[in-house]
């Protein structure tokens, strides 16, 4: 186990290996964030507006609340919420494809009008409307982000089952006599899955984005201290922009956000090469 | 593209556009409540005024919220024809008045972004694909992939950090400087250039990459074809070859780039206006949103949703011009 692990970590590019290592570090961060952090990251655990001290890592905010303890918590945020519907939308619309390819007929033609339709809307527009009226809660903006991002796996893992599907060796299997389920086990799902699994971090950068993009227009749940409120408050702040508050306000969860973005970015760019050379011979699609 | 293909287009925008005025339409009256059912308070915000259950009958009934939802949603299309958005909470004057005031400011960022942006793509395009074989290409292309990973919102804040704030080099916010007497057009021009230049470069970043990949990927395969060759071997100088010959072969994909690239820019403007604080509909969306100003909100969705639609129509009618062997 470990050793394969090892050997696919040595196919990865420098920048892969970079990428690897920097979301490991932040999901440590998120893992052990009441740890890391030394302040709970929603009290007043200092004076308002701090620079940055021994007492406070990355000083406070407004309210006096230490930064560094938002960031170690916001990771949390970012982390969970971009995994959540990376996975949901991932694995759900890639079985929804596979039903649809191996299928055939009214349900596929419906599965692919409907995807049609939703790779055509304009996400991010309908993300603000609908998180508008829905109200800003975490469930919420998993649920929205899902119903937007499953269209693109459906997609894809449908097209691919239907290549295999018209393989000779797909017939020669079911005239031996295999079921429904043996072949989607035993065929289709190790080919698709990989191609899912390229597929499920892409959409985690994506919800990652859309989530701080929607918190930063200030429709993210204000309980929570995600990177994007974070940027929020920082910049919704009267004149953050004619004092040095910026500095250890704005810089970190922006810094923070870009890195994990540019991580994933590296990791998504490797593994689609490293996991399916076909991949990249069809063009994804 | 024949006579099939373009009913199936068209198909898929009407539909496309139902399923968003669905969304506006339905949305607000799938939540709980209805305007009328909590206490309202008034301008002054002291006077609480509770309805009696006569009254909101007949608020009801005057709004026609009491008919079926089928015939409601036709008497919302019928305004919609009519340019009818409703009335903004906040500005307490027509949705459509206020995008009007501001969308403006919005097309003239994203048109100047969407050229600078086409330019520069394929001048950096052609610039690497002749000079595939050397170290600046590498160069440019790591580079570039890796600015096309952070999202525009969170460019344009580290931009407006380096030049608005850190060198002092740009305004902060606004589309032109308030209270400003200008002597002659070409003063005030300049002073919407200056205010404009962080959102549109910002929203060029953001597009450059696709355009340059595109330029440059196309520039290879086209390079590779016999008429290059026969180019090159009637005696045409390099120059030539590459203008003349490869780059206008290469340039088709991305006129229809181009027309995409309106779309996005649209919905990406949202959040980089807000970031600079810069008039157009974006900064409004927030402002709607943080005042919760739901008829603004939907106007505004209505109004990015439709444009994005009508550009991506209009690529796939232009398309099918330029290039016969789509038309045929």
């Amino acid at each position: 186990m470990f050793y394969h692990l090892g050997k696919t970590f040595s196919r990865f590019s420098t920048e892969g290996k970079i990428g690897i290592c920097g979301v490991s570090l932040i999901i440590l961060i998120a893992v052990f964030a009441p740890l890391l952090s030394g302040y709970p990251p929603e009290k007043i655990t200092g004076k308002s507006l701090e620079p940055p001290s021994a007492a406070h890592l990355l000083g406070t905010d407004e309210l006096g609340m230490d930064i560094w303890a938002q960031i170690c918590y916001g990771a949390r945020m970012s982390i969970f919420i971009g995994l959540a519907v990376a996975c949901i939308a991932g694995l759900g619309g890639g079985a929804l494809g596979i039903l649809a390819g191996y299928l055939g007929g009214a349900a596929d033609q419906l599965l692919m009008r409907t995807v049609d339709v939703l790779m055509a809307l304009p996400s991010f527009p309908l993300l603000v409307v609908i998180s508008a009226f829905m109200g800003p809660s975490i469930a919420n903006v998993i649920v929205i982000l899902v119903f937007f991002s499953w269209a693109k796996p459906a997609r894809i893992s449908r097209s691919q089952t239907l290549s295999i599907k018209s393989n000779t060796y797909i017939t020669a299997a079911r005239n031996f006599g295999a079921g429904p389920c043996y072949l989607v086990r035993r065929h289709i799902l190790p080919e698709v899955l990989p191609i899912l699994f390229v597929l499920i971090i892409s959409i985690t950068s994506y919800a990652i984005i859309a989530e701080t993009g929607l918190a930063f227009l200030g429709l993210g749940d204000p309980t929570s201290k995600s990177w994007g409120m974070m940027l929020h408050y920082a910049t919704g702040f009267r004149s953050i922009y004619f004092t040095p508050f910026w500095q250890w306000w704005l810089l970190p969860p922006l810094f923070a956000l870009i890195f994990l973005l540019l991580c994933l970015a590296f990791i998504s760019r490797d593994l689609e090469q490293v996991l399916d050379p076909r991949l990249r011979k069809n063009g994804g699609a | 593209m024949n006579e099939k293909d373009r009913h199936a287009i068209i198909f898929r925008f009407v539909l496309t556009l139902l399923v968003i005025l669905a969304l506006n339409f339905f949305l607000p009256r799938m939540m709980p409540g209805d305007p009328f059912s909590t206490t309202s308070s008034d301008v002054q915000g002291e006077d609480i005024v509770v309805m009696t259950e006569e009254q909101r009958e007949y608020y009801i009934s005057y709004y026609g919220l009491d008919r079926p939802l089928p015939e409601q949603f036709l008497v919302y299309l019928s305004n919609l024809v009519q340019g009818d958005l409703g009335q903004s909470i906040y500005y307490k004057m027509p949705v459509i008045q206020v995008i009007l005031l501001h969308l403006p400011w919005t097309i003239l960022i994203v048109l100047c972004a969407t050229a600078l942006s086409t330019v520069a793509g394929v001048l950096l395009g052609t610039l690497s694909a002749r000079n595939r074989k050397h170290g600046s290409d590498r160069l440019m292309m790591t580079g570039l992939i890796g600015f096309a990973e952070i999202p525009s919102f969170l460019l344009g804040l580290i931009i407006l950090l380096i030049f608005g704030v850190y060198l002092r080099l740009f305004p902060l916010a606004g589309a032109v400087t308030p209270f400003a007497h200008y002597t002659s057009v070409l003063d005030q021009a300049g002073d919407i250039a200056y205010h404009a230049f962080l959102p549109v470069l910002t929203l060029s970043l953001a597009q450059l990459t696709g355009v340059y990949l595109l330029t440059r990927n196309t520039l290879i395969t086209v390079s590779t074809k016999d008429y290059i060759r026969t180019a090159r071997a009637k005696g045409l100088g390099e120059k030539t070859v590459w203008t003349r010959h490869a780059l206008r072969n290469a340039l088709l994909p991305v006129v229809t780039r181009t027309g995409f690239m309106i779309g996005m820019l649209m919905g990406g403007a949202i959040l980089v206006e807000s970031v600079f604080s810069y008039p157009g509909i974006g900064s409004t969306l927030r402002s709607a949103v943080v005042g919760r100003d739901y008829p603004l909100i939907q106007g505004i969705l209505l109004v990015v949703a439709v444009s994005i639609l009508l550009c991506n129509l209009i690529v796939d009618r232009v398309y099918a011009r330029l290039d016969p062997r789509a038309a045929d």
